[in-house]
């Protein structure tokens, strides 16, 4: 008792000190000129920043990570160009608002900052820098965004915080190739074992996953048993399992609810919880689940064991975000296995494609969202514990100068790739197998992955920013049996797999930029938390049950006990909200 | 036991009635200057933090600190004891902690007694290693292991299917009523060579002459046990038992925060996690709700001890004061 009491006290007391020390700052204006310049230049001529000139700074991301090593190679580069060496450190083992709640109680604060979920948190306690002037002094900055996008970054103050730095294509040239967002993914293997088959509905993706395993029932080596299908139910990554419904229905990806146009100038809020379709769906993985194709431990499972148990490939299917797995995939499934004797994971088909599935047959979908999604709930911001604000912006917008751009994700030229005759940027083979190496990453590749960057063509008119959206890269970087499965269904890219309704964005979308940020100081915040609390415990339950309808009864029955029409409520509010601001702003509709 | 010594010496102390005078003083000087360095310590480290209970009766923001913060009287403790979540957290603390003080004790001593019977010198040292080496692993490393043995395809479920016990593998984290006996088993496991050391050395001090007497009346083992041992070390029991039911609500926080999950989480959160909860995580921030929380468990905890001595001064048993 007496510990963590005193630990909240110190906290406390630590939360008083660090308040007295920025109640102290002023406002000095700073101009582009005041940030550090380059003092030297190096054997080519450029002027950079010599090794006691360049600044260290340290970044939070509160997201999970990988830290490369001190040293890394192109860390360096971007160091003697932009003045800064950013030290990124990541969640490790706590949920977001978690580590967010023991920084500030810490007051030990990095000087960049992702605060994900917890970044209202930060705003509320004048944690952070307002980007204001300094959008005006970098127009590398100012350039993410047009000026209503950007007054969408504003909070009550009026003031902009943070800027999200995903999704945001250049000049609005989308280029991509990937599908970030939610499907079910199915590996390759299966699909092409059973001749490349339509899969539309969840029940056909399931025959065809159960078909699969009950032929092979083990991976090549005979020994590792296939797991038919699995759903994360880790915090709030859950939604691998609770969000379904509303995809399944054919909506897009607003998060927190559906909502619903049948009549576009009222568009309505419905609980995708409580649907029919919830309803199958949970049915028809219960059923999955006393069938045996359901992962045993994905109720206790945490991301990370989730996340080596994909990395076997013995999981044929799942449902999640493909920025939430695949990039962790790449290496593991790049390595050649004993057990494959000497083959790699992708040789033999274990990369996953995307299905845009539906509850019936012959629906339309939205698994896809075609465009940008704007995230204004959180993004890389600068805190008041950086003692130099006016170098963190210039940094921030160097890394956005073509030349850094590419260092950050293409590397090095003539080391991580080559320029043909047209100029068009490629790799070679060991080039790529080297970019997918886990201890290469650490040494060599440093790509600042939270810090502002942009997808689409480069400002050269030709190549991507991202190689992964170079459509030569893409192609060549895919391996065969993935290829194959592309060609046969007429893809060329992820989008075309999931088959997505093309179709112009709401402009409430997306909603869960809005239920993010939620605190318990509404009626509706309440009813959220406590709808998410009971679905935590739920869910699962009724996947692994043996009675299913009662089960289910009992689910709902406690889930309208926490007043989800509090929180539907106020949804709907934003919902008009956003309308209403979009319409003042010249939207019709 | 010092702790016994050190009662009964302030006791004689008052006894003889020493005078505090500047003779005094002088002549106890070096001494008192050593205790004061723990006295400052005390101060400093328990009492000048009690300050910050100002916060339970604020509703406290971290922009405003203490100074400038709103007093809001018992609101904080009234959301408190209107949360159904916060009187879900106190049953579930409580019931954990008191099925480890129950079991611990009763396990302890019994591993004690069953050690003290072993007559091979090296047996008895190995197994007495063995049995408290799991003290010094972490939670996280004790979590973890448990976690993998009791996962579907560990070392438990295997057994059991294998012995076709069960056919398919048991989801022991996904099952409320596991949850508690888990937590029990899993201090067992860890603490229970550790807990017994104290007992062993109690029943080292016994007076081998009563063991004696004892085989002389015709007392066999298990009479022994009985009869001689557990009385001599009932001292040292009730002592143990009274310092560690203030503890009572101290359940734990890494063994629930770890192997909790969504589907239990309605036994497996703990006060501390519900603290946590709300003075950290998210949006909240609420230092007050939190202190609120640590002030009520502080509160119980004092009435638990002031209750359990009282009963043993009632019985005449050995007390802390």
């Amino acid at each position: 008792m007496k510990k963590k009491l005193f630990s909240v006290v110190m906290a406390s007391l630590m939360a008083v000190s660090a308040f007295a020390a920025c109640t102290g700052k002023d406002d000095t204006e700073f101009t582009a000129d005041t940030a550090p310049q380059p003092d030297t230049t190096n054997a080519e001529g450029e002027e950079i920043y010599s090794q006691e000139a360049i600044l260290d700074m340290k970044m939070f991301a509160a997201m999970a990570g990988t830290e490369i090593n001190s040293g890394n190679k192109i860390q360096e580069l971007i160091a003697e160009k932009t003045g800064v060496r950013l030290k990124e450190t990541w969640l490790a083992g706590q949920q977001a608002g978690e580590a967010i709640g023991a920084i500030i109680a810490s007051g030990d604060l990095p000087d960049l900052i992702d605060g994900g979920d917890g970044s209202v948190t930060l705003y509320e306690n004048d944690l952070l820098v307002a980007w204001d002037p300094y959008l005006d002094m970098y127009p590398n900055l100012k350039e993410m965004y047009s000026d209503e996008e950007w007054d969408k970054f504003r909070m009550d103050d009026g003031h902009i915080y943070w800027a999200n730095v995903f999704g945001n294509h250049y000049k609005g040239v989308d280029t991509s190739t990937g599908h970030n967002g939610e499907a079910f993914w199915i590996q390759c293997r299966v699909l092409e074992w059973a001749g490349y088959p339509e899969i539309k509905t969840l029940d056909q993706y399931f025959e065809l996953l159960e078909n699969y395993y009950n032929e092979f029932k083990t991976m090549p080596d005979g020994e590792t048993a296939l797991i038919p299908y699995t759903a994360l139910c880790d915090g709030w990554k859950y939604y691998c399992l609770e969000n379904p419904p509303m995809f399944l229905d054919g909506y897009p990806n607003d998060g927190c609810c559906i909502v619903n146009v049948d009549d576009p100038a009222n568009p309505k809020v419905v609980d995708y919880n409580t649907t029919d379709t919830a309803k199958a769906y949970f049915k028809k993985l219960n059923e999955e689940w006393n069938k045996g194709m359901i992962n045993p431990d994905f109720a206790i499972q945490t991301y990370d064991e989730y996340i080596s148990m994909l990395s076997t490939g013995r999981v044929l299917g799942l449902c999640d975000q493909y920025w939430d797995f695949a990039y962790s995939l790449a290496g593991p499934f790049a390595q050649p296995l004993d057990s494959l004797d000497g083959k790699r994971l992708d040789e033999i088909g274990c990369d996953y494609v995307p299905l845009g599935l539906t509850i019936a047959d012959g629906m339309t979908q939205q698994w896809h969202s075609y465009g940008d999604e704007l995230n204004q709930s959180s993004g890389v911001a600068v805190t008041t514990s950086c003692k130099d604000p006016n170098a963190a912006f210039k940094f921030l917008s160097d890394l956005l100068e073509q030349d850094v751009h590419d260092l950050r994700f293409w590397g090095i030229e003539g080391e991580d790739y080559l320029v043909d005759e047209n100029g068009l940027y490629y790799r070679t083979e060991e080039m790529r197998q080297l970019w997918k190496d886990d201890d290469y990453k650490k040494d060599h590749i440093c790509s600042y992955g939270y810090c502002p960057q942009w997808l689409g063509i480069s400002r050269d008119g030709k190549n991507a920013m991202m190689p992964s959206e170079q459509t030569s890269e893409f192609y060549a970087g895919l391996a065969a049996p993935l290829a194959a499965c592309f060609q046969a269904y007429g893809a060329k890219t992820y989008a075309d797999m999931v088959g997505s309704l093309e179709c112009d964005q709401y402009p409430w979308y997306p909603l869960w930029s809005w239920s993010n940020n939620l605190g318990n100081d509404t009626d509706g915040g309440v009813a959220w938390a406590n709808m998410g609390e009971c679905k935590h415990e739920w869910l699962p339950k009724v996947v692994m049950s043996k009675n299913f309808d009662s089960d289910w009864d009992a689910y709902q029955k406690a889930y309208n006990d926490c007043k989800p029409e509090d929180f539907l409520k106020e949804a709907q509010d934003e919902v008009n909200a956003r309308l209403e601001t979009a319409r003042a702003n010249g939207y019709e509709g | 036991m010092s702790l016994s010594e050190s009662t009964s010496r302030r006791r004689k102390k008052r006894a003889n009635g020493v005078e505090f005078t500047a003779k005094e003083f002088k002549r106890q000087w070096i001494l008192i200057a050593i205790a004061a360095v723990y006295v400052i310590y005390g101060i400093i480290f328990y009492y000048l933090p009690l300050a910050g209970w100002i916060m339970a009766f604020q509703n406290y923001k971290y922009k405003t600190g203490i100074t400038g913060s709103k007093f809001v009287g018992l609101a904080k403790f009234q959301f408190l004891f209107s949360d159904a979540k916060f009187l879900q957290v106190i049953r579930n603390t409580f019931c954990m902690g008191a099925l480890n003080l129950i079991f611990s004790t009763v396990m302890a001593i019994v591993f004690a007694i069953l050690l003290n019977e072993i007559k091979n010198i090296w047996g008895k040292k190995i197994v007495q290693t063995i049995s408290y080496l799991p003290h010094f692993l972490s939670w996280i490393v004790v979590c973890g292991l448990v976690h993998d043995a009791l996962s579907s395809t560990g070392i438990i479920n295997e057994l059991l299917v294998k012995f076709g016990i069960i056919d398919s593998p048991f989801q022991f984290f996904a099952s409320k009523p596991w949850f508690w006996p888990l937590v029990v088993l899993t201090n067992l496991w860890k603490e229970t060579g550790w807990n017994a050391i104290i007992y062993l050395a109690a029943i080292t001090s016994i007076d081998p002459a009563l063991y004696e007497s004892a085989s002389i009346d015709g007392a066999g083992r298990f009479q022994k046990m009985w009869y001689v041992t557990l009385p001599s070390i009932r001292p040292t029991i009730m002592i143990l038992l009274l310092m560690n039911i203030g503890n009572v609500l101290n359940a734990g926080f890494e063994l629930q925060y770890i192997l909790g999950n969504g589907v239990i989480q309605s036994v497996s959160r703990t006060i501390d996690i519900y603290v946590l909860d709300w003075a950290i995580n998210g949006r909240n921030m609420d230092f007050s709700l939190g202190t609120a929380a640590g002030i009520f468990k502080t509160l119980v905890a004092l009435i638990l001890i002031v209750a359990g001595n009282t009963i043993a001064k009632k019985t005449g048993d050995e007390r802390l004061f």
